[in-house]
């Protein structure tokens, strides 16, 4: 693996302007997605993974915005280019799969349409070098028959064929980067572990990078290179699965980590609730539920800090003050 | 097309429409090829005036200057006019034929017009959303709360009464419907991760209208349409009828218009365009009511 960004997030920062205030949706959040590698972004309902991973291709809409911060994809940077370069981006460079199967398809066009239409948006191609190309792209997402099934219609496709079919819509022009937004939430256990090895087989194949979101750490232990762990907008804690599972510094994280059923006994839950965006506690965002919460950090916003390689973690309990 | 022909099942299995579809399906014919089989409708005879269909038989008095006094004569139908003549002695059946062909025009085009018009400011409307829905939706309530036939009339009275302006005139003021129903399947439709997904595939506005937002439209559409052309075509005949439509051609209404007059003697030239505009009107609403109960998907 080498060890280039492909997509850096600097600061980003997105709200949305609602009649009730305004909420920070994401709130400086930076990583680094590398060149062939699964990044896995965690966190509870309503933290920010899904606004983070929209924002990457500026598909927030209004009444949302990005505020601030950088995204650069390779040397350009996608917060200013015009929406013709994006769209030139968009499904050809990087694209993303969402979380329901069910409606990310169109219901009145067959299946193979929908897949040649994402070819021939980016590429001038015939019709028929499109068609042979979605039937390829059908065969290598592990759907059996593909000449058959090209022809039929989303609702004649079970849930995991479904999200079969969106995986090879994003992979029709090759992206660089593929954005899976909770991909198999929507889908059964044993289709969801199939889906892991499709992921971890097509990074492979295309030795391209996967930002993958989800709330499942089960998910994380499995897939991931890197995970970065977001709580209310923002970042808690970043670095390699290995360190982030094994050796978790976040109080947030341990608790994450402490829910997760084992044979320790009845899982542990951390109380409260994530907090109200549009009044958000001062200082620590996560304080109020934190068990080691210290005068200081309600008072102040703590930096990320390295703890070692590759490890950061934003809590006044590590590095200097 | 699979879907084509899952629906026409559907649609088979329900008899008023199918009524409806094959007595249009007749007009249709009857509008582009019957004009070849039939006289001129314009063709004045006053010899043969007021005949009445074969098989009746009607008294006609006329004064006979030689005799000083009214001379009453039997006259019967004959096959060679086999709707009977009207007051001025055109044929009947040319008539009607012709007003077949006038109705469908205003039907059909008048109705596309509204269609695309209301297609197009509902889903621009929904799509784009703010400032831009506001001003639509808020033309779209001005054109609906104006009285349409007041409107109608004052265009006729301002630029004269011809069939194009007729067929503008419905379908510039009947869009209002549409508009409202296509925007809010749009603003539904709009939500659905279908439409985030091709955005996130590099898909534009245009394309996310015309092959996403559009087509899943499109059976809401048809059915809107299909039970709109018999308000456009009674339109054009309420027009002729109190006099503004357009005199130069033989319209359904133009000859009820003509043949109330002459109801007690000569029955059959108000009743005939009576009946066709009638079954006509009633076709389209049962194919309309058939189209709706096929594309319904709770119908199962």
């Amino acid at each position: 693996m080498e060890n280039s960004a492909v997509l850096s997030v600097d600061h980003l920062q997105t709200c949305f302007f609602t009649k009730k205030g305004k909420v920070m949706a994401v709130d400086d959040v930076s990583f680094d997605l590398l060149k062939g590698e699964i990044l896995c972004i965690v966190g509870e309902s309503g933290s920010g993974k899904t606004v983070t991973a929209l924002s990457i291709l500026r598909l927030i809409d209004h009444p949302g915005r990005i505020t601030g911060g950088k995204i650069m994809f390779g040397k350009k940077n996608l917060l200013e280019l015009t929406i013709r370069e994006l769209q030139d981006i968009r499904g050809n460079r990087i694209s993303m799969i969402f979380q329901d199967p069910h409606s990310s398809l169109n219901p009145v066009f067959t299946t193979g349409d929908q897949i040649s239409e994402a070819i021939t948006a980016h590429r001038s191609v015939s019709r028929k070098e499109a068609d042979a190309r979605a039937i390829e792209l059908l065969e290598l997402v592990g759907i059996p028959i593909p000449e058959e099934r090209f022809h039929e219609y989303p609702h004649q496709f079970s849930g995991g064929m479904k999200q079969r079919a969106t995986i090879a819509m994003a992979l029709a022009c090759a992206p660089d980067i593929l954005i899976a937004d909770e991909p198999t939430t929507a889908l059964d256990l044993t289709i969801q572990a199939q889906m892991l090895d499709l992921f971890s087989e097509l990074r492979k194949k295309f030795n391209m990078s996967i930002i993958y979101i989800t709330h499942d750490l089960g998910v994380v232990s499995e897939i991931a290179d890197h995970v970065a762990v977001m709580y209310a907008g923002r970042i808690m804690e970043k670095g390699c699965r290995d360190d982030i599972l094994k050796n978790p510094k976040h109080p947030y994280t341990k608790g994450l980590i402490d829910c997760l059923p084992s044979e320790k006994g009845k899982p542990a839950s951390i109380p409260g609730t994530i907090p109200n965006l549009i009044n958000p506690p001062e200082g620590c965002i996560f304080h109020p539920r934190c068990r080691f919460a210290m005068e200081i950090c309600r008072l102040r916003r703590p930096m990320p800090s390295k703890t070692n390689n590759e490890h950061y973690v934003s809590c006044f309990l590590y590095g200097d003050i | 097309m699979k879907l084509a022909a899952y629906y026409w099942e559907r649609i088979k299995r329900q008899r008023p429409a199918m009524f409806g579809l094959g007595f249009i399906i007749f007009l249709i014919i009857l509008a582009t090829l019957g004009t070849y089989f039939t006289k001129s409708p314009t063709k004045v005879n006053f010899d043969e005036k007021n005949l009445p269909p074969p098989g009746y038989t009607v008294e006609h008095s006329m004064y006979s200057a030689q005799n000083e006094s009214f001379i009453t004569t039997l006259q019967e139908g004959t096959w060679e006019h086999p709707l009977g003549t009207d007051s001025m002695g055109r044929d009947m059946l040319a008539q009607l034929v012709s007003g077949a062909r006038v109705s469908l025009l205003v039907g059909l085009l008048a109705t596309g017009i509204a269609i695309i018009i209301g297609a197009v400011i509902g889903v621009t409307s929904a799509y784009f959303g703010g400032a831009m829905d506001d001003i639509l939706m808020r033309t779209t309530d001005v054109m609906m709360t104006f009285p349409f036939l007041l409107l109608l009339i004052l265009i006729m009275y301002l630029f004269g009464a011809s069939l194009t302006l007729i067929i503008l005139a419905i379908g510039l003021t009947g869009w209002t419907g549409t508009a409202r129903l296509v925007r809010s399947e749009t603003l539904s439709l709009r939500t659905r991760e279908f439409i985030m997904a091709s955005k996130a595939l590099g898909a534009g506005d245009l394309r996310i209208i015309f092959r996403h937002l559009l087509p899943n439209t499109l059976s809401s559409i048809i059915v809107l349409a299909t039970l709109s052309i018999p308000g456009a075509i009674l339109a054009e005949a309420v027009l002729s009828f109190i006099g503004l439509g357009d005199p130069t051609v033989a319209s359904w209404g133009n000859i009820l218009n003509a043949g109330q007059g002459s109801l007690e003697t000569a029955w059959w030239v108000a009743v005939e365009p009576g009946v066709m505009l009638f079954l006509t009107v009633l076709s389209f609403n049962f194919l309309g009511d058939g189209l709706r109960e096929a594309f319904d998907p709770k119908g199962e």
